[in-house]
Order: C-alpha cells, then structure tokens, then sequence
C-alpha cells in the first residue's frame, strides 16, 4: 500500500501536505507524531471519509481483487443506552435475516470463534454499553476481524485502555498478525508501544518526516524534529539489532524477513 | 378500487364495541392498524440514530405541503407526501455533504419549511381555520384511498426492514466503520430518510403535527426499557403501538372521554413509557446498577 503525494485541506488550513509513505505488506506499520500531526486525517484519507488529493493505491502482489478493509476506530461514540449485545453486534454485519427473528446458529458460531480469539468470550450476552474501554476495543477489533481483513486499520488501538490491558492488546494483535497474515496500520502516539510492536514506522508532522524501521527512524534527531524537545524518552539504542521487541516469537521472527 | 370492506366488516365481531359498529371508526382503526408497525419499525431507528429533530421537520413541512397545494390546485393528499419527501432527501443530501452540525441543518430547513407554508396560508382566512386539521389531526376523515396508499407504504416498508435492520444497526453504532465494513451506508441513509417522511406525513393525518414526533418516539422508547437485546426491542415497540393506538382510539369514542383521538393515543402510548421506566428502574436496582 501507497500514498503518493497525499495532501488534505480542511476549510482552508493544509492538514496532511504531499504525503507520500508506504506500507509493506504483512507488516506492523505505525504512523506516530504530535497532536494535530495529521495521523488521523491520514487514516481518513485511506478509508474514504476525507477528499485529498494526490493517490492512494491498496494492492496486494499478484492480486486484482479489492483488499477487504478492517477498521478499529479510536473511542466509539456511541449510544450507551441502545440495547445492543455483543452477539448482534458481531452478526449486524454478515445475517441478513433482521435479529428480531434471532442469531442464526452459524453466524452464532462464527461470532463466538472470534470473540474467543480477542479473548472477550463469556460477555455476548453483554449489552455493548455496559462493557469497559478495553472490552470494547476487543470486541471491536474481532468486528474488523470478522471482515477478514487483508488491511486491519487501527487508530489509537489501545486509548482508554491501562497499560496492562495495551501490553496485551498489542501482544494479542501481533499473533493474529502472524497468524492470519494481515497487513496491520495504526496511529499512535504513544512511542513505547511504536518502539514495541512496529515493523515499519511513518513519522508525520503534516509531512512525513522520515520513514523505515523503528531503529532507524525513531532517532533522537528526527523525535526531536516533529515532537519538539522533550524527547530522551525513546533511545534507539535500546531497540534489539534495530528489530521490533515484541516478546511474541512469531512477530519478532516476521520482523526478521521485513 | 379493491374492496376493503371485508376488513371493516370483522372490525365489530371482534371489538364489540357500539362505537366500532360505525364506518368511519372501522376505517380509523384499519389506518391506525396499518400506520402502528410502521412507527414501530422506523421509530426504533428514529430513537437509536437520534432523529427525533428530523421527523419534526417533516411534520412541519405538512403545512408547506398543504400551502403548495392550494398553489398548484392539487389535493394536500399528493402534494405533502411529495414535499416531504423531498425535504428528507434534501436534509440528508445536506448532512452528508456539509461541515454544520446535523441539528443545525435540519434546523434551517424546519424554519424555512414552517415560514413558507405560514406565508402562503396567511394570505387565506379560509385555509388558516383549515390548517386546524393538520395541527390536531383526523384519523376519523380517513379515506378508503389512504388506506390503500398505508397498505402499499407498510409492505414496502416492512421489506426495507427485513432486508436493512440489521445493517441500519451498524450504521446507527458507526457510519464510518459500517462503510469501511463495506455496508452501503448512503444507499440505506437516504431510502430511510424517505421511507421515514412517508411514514410521517401519514402520521400528521393520524395524530397531527403537534404529537407526530411522539407517535414515532415514545413506543420506541419505552421499548428500549422493556428490552434487553435489539431483536426484542422491536418486538415490544410493536406490542406498544398497536395496543396504544387501539385502546386510544376505542377510549376517545367513549362519551365520557370525548378526547381528541390522536392525542388520546399517545396518552396511553405514555403510560406504557412511565411502565417502562418502571420496569428499568427496578431491574437497575436489582442489578446493582
């Protein structure tokens, strides 16, 4: 996947300007930056949601068919109060029979399998709005994973999650990575978990300010450069043989061949 | 014209009620029977997408839709489903494309609908006391004509329904992630939108500008108290309209009630509501909430 001179004005104000990065398949890709860098516009872009110029191409090597999207948006905004489960949540998406005459048996099944998978079995009775911040993001993410997705797009996975419950989310979507052979990008500003989990990492500040590996790209002099000053917080050197850290076997074995 | 009376003739076996042995009652219950699911269905979306502004709107353009008719000459029964119609496309066609808040939008449109029809119908003493009609509504005058134009509403309707509940869901969770999840949220946005503006006209004739808006929400929302999943809730907003607008229809004709017809149906709509919030309130307790 490439963005090739992508550029976003919003009611006069340029928010993305010339854009041009890339995302290698089968990787972790990370877009990191300050607030207002434009992470999110950028996500918007590739899903459709804001007119840009320049091109946008999603392919894979080899394939003509349309790559099948999934999304994990930031903080759902949504009605708490609605009396939605997580099993008609799961199901809205794929049963066309309407749920007032029920689940049915293989969508029920197929749901629970993926619910298990982002480890949130046991809450499909739940109504969504009574589950905490990281139960949702995990059903959400088995939502986008109900897609079978060749693209999972995450923005912020794991805001308004502890940084117990992140480690794990992080961790759990590294495997389903490996497993599943997806193509992963998400936002984040949050360079501990960047410096953990990506592959590939896109610095941007309205305009991309470097872009590769994390041990090549997040120095001292570029963090400097779109954060500001405060930036002893990640030291590259601590990045083992500049590979991704991820405790996961299969994640720091894919980051090998990137 | 197909015979309908077949249906008004069971009415009095049924409901044994020296009221029903009338024909204007008997046509009045057929419509309310027919317009009932319909605010069910769609007044579950109306609660869960939070639209309860917009079916204001188009109550409101009813008035315009009468104004526009004694223009052209051409009877209010064309001319408001048709002008509602078109504002509903039109503050969805807007919504999508414009940077102001969905509120502000249907906003604009309510005051210059309301202003237009209220310029046109000033100018006439004579429509002015008409006007009367639209604000209270008259299920009673109800013709074999709208009833048949209810039928053919409901069963296009009830087959949006089956076909798009549960992706209007998703839409109603998030447009963004339903669109990304390769759910045509613009196609099912705007069917519903005019599906929804039919549906309310119809429910001026019934109960009247002023109590539309209630026709559409309050079922649907006292349905949400009683249900625990989203399958059920429609289930209970059905059970609550058809009974609320058959006791209110057989309790307006009573004598000692001589109440106004639409507004009696929507009191006893509310009084499921207060049940409701009864039901919730107690099942909140029990569950430590």
């Amino acid at each position: 996947m490439a963005f090739k001179s992508v550029t976003v004005a919003l009611g006069g104000k340029t928010i993305l300007d010339s854009v041009s990065a890339r995302v290698p398949q089968g990787s972790c890709t990370a877009i990191v930056g300050p607030n207002g860098a434009g992470k999110t516009t950028m996500l918007l872009a590739l899903l459709g949601e804001v007119p840009y110029t320049g091109g946008i191409r999603i392919s894979r090597a080899g394939e003509d068919r349309q790559l099948r999207i999934g999304y994990v948006p930031q903080r759902l905004q949504f009605d708490r109060g609605m009396p939605l489960t997580v099993l008609e949540l799961m199901v809205t998406g794929w049963q066309r029979s309407p749920l007032w005459f029920g689940v049915r048996r293989r969508y029920r099944e197929r749901a629970m399998e993926l619910l298990r998978s982002v480890k949130v079995d046991g809450l499909e009775k739940r109504r969504i709005g009574a589950l905490s911040g990281g139960e949702i993001q995990r059903v959400l993410l088995a939502l986008a994973l109900g897609q079978e997705p060749d693209l999972l797009v995450l923005d912020e996975p794991a805001s308004g999650v502890d940084f117990q419950g992140e480690h794990v989310f992080c961790e759990l979507l590294d495997k389903m990575r490996c497993e599943r052979g997806f193509t992963q990008l998400m936002v984040s500003h949050d360079l501990p978990t960047v410096t953990h989990h990506a592959t590939h990492v896109i610095c941007l500040n309205r305009r991309v300010a470097a872009e590769g590996p994390p041990r090549e790209v997040l120095t001292a002099e570029t963090l400097t450069a779109i954060f500001g000053l405060h930036m002893g917080l990640v030291d590259s050197r601590a990045l083992p043989n500049g590979k991704c850290s991820c405790s996961s076997p299969c994640c720091t074995r894919g980051s090998d061949h990137a | 014209m197909p015979e309908l009376n077949v249906f008004y003739d069971l009415i009095p076996k049924l409901l044994p009620f020296e009221s029903m042995q009338m024909r204007f009652m008997q046509q009045a219950l057929v419509g309310l029977l027919l317009l009932a699911p319909m605010v069910a269905l769609m007044g579950v979306q109306v609660v869960n997408f939070r639209m309860a502004f917009f079916a204001d709107a188009i109550s409101h353009s009813a008035f315009t839709g009468v104004a526009l008719g004694l223009i052209f000459a051409v009877s209010p029964h064309w001319t408001m489903p048709i002008f509602g119609l078109l504002v509903g496309l039109a503050i969805v066609a807007s919504q999508r494309r414009s940077a102001l808040s969905t509120d502000t939008i249907i906003g604009v449109f309510f005051s210059g609908v309301v202003a237009f029809g209220l310029a046109v119908v000033s100018r006439d003493k004579n429509v002015a006391r008409d006007i009367q009609r639209f604000l209270y509504g008259d299920i009673l005058t109800i013709g074999n004509g709208d009833i048949w134009a209810m039928i053919a509403l409901l069963a296009v309707l009830t087959l949006f329904q089956v076909y798009g509940y549960n992706r209007m869901l998703y839409i109603g969770l998030n447009p963004v992630v339903a669109k990304v999840h390769r759910v045509r949220v613009a196609a099912y946005q705007y069917i519903y939108a005019g599906l929804l503006s039919f549906v309310v006209i119809f429910s001026v004739w019934a109960v009247g500008v002023l109590l539309v808006t209630a026709m559409l929400i309050i079922p649907a929302a006292a349905a949400r108290n009683f249900a625990r999943s989203a399958g059920g809730m429609v289930w209970w907003a059905l059970l609550v309209s058809a009974t609320s607008t058959v006791i209110g229809l057989l309790i307006s004709a009573q004598d000692w009630a001589g109440t106004a017809t639409g507004a009696t149906v929507i009191l006893v709509a509310f009084g499921w509501f207060l049940i409701s919030s009864g039901v919730d309130l107690i099942r909140g307790e029990r569950s430590g909430r």
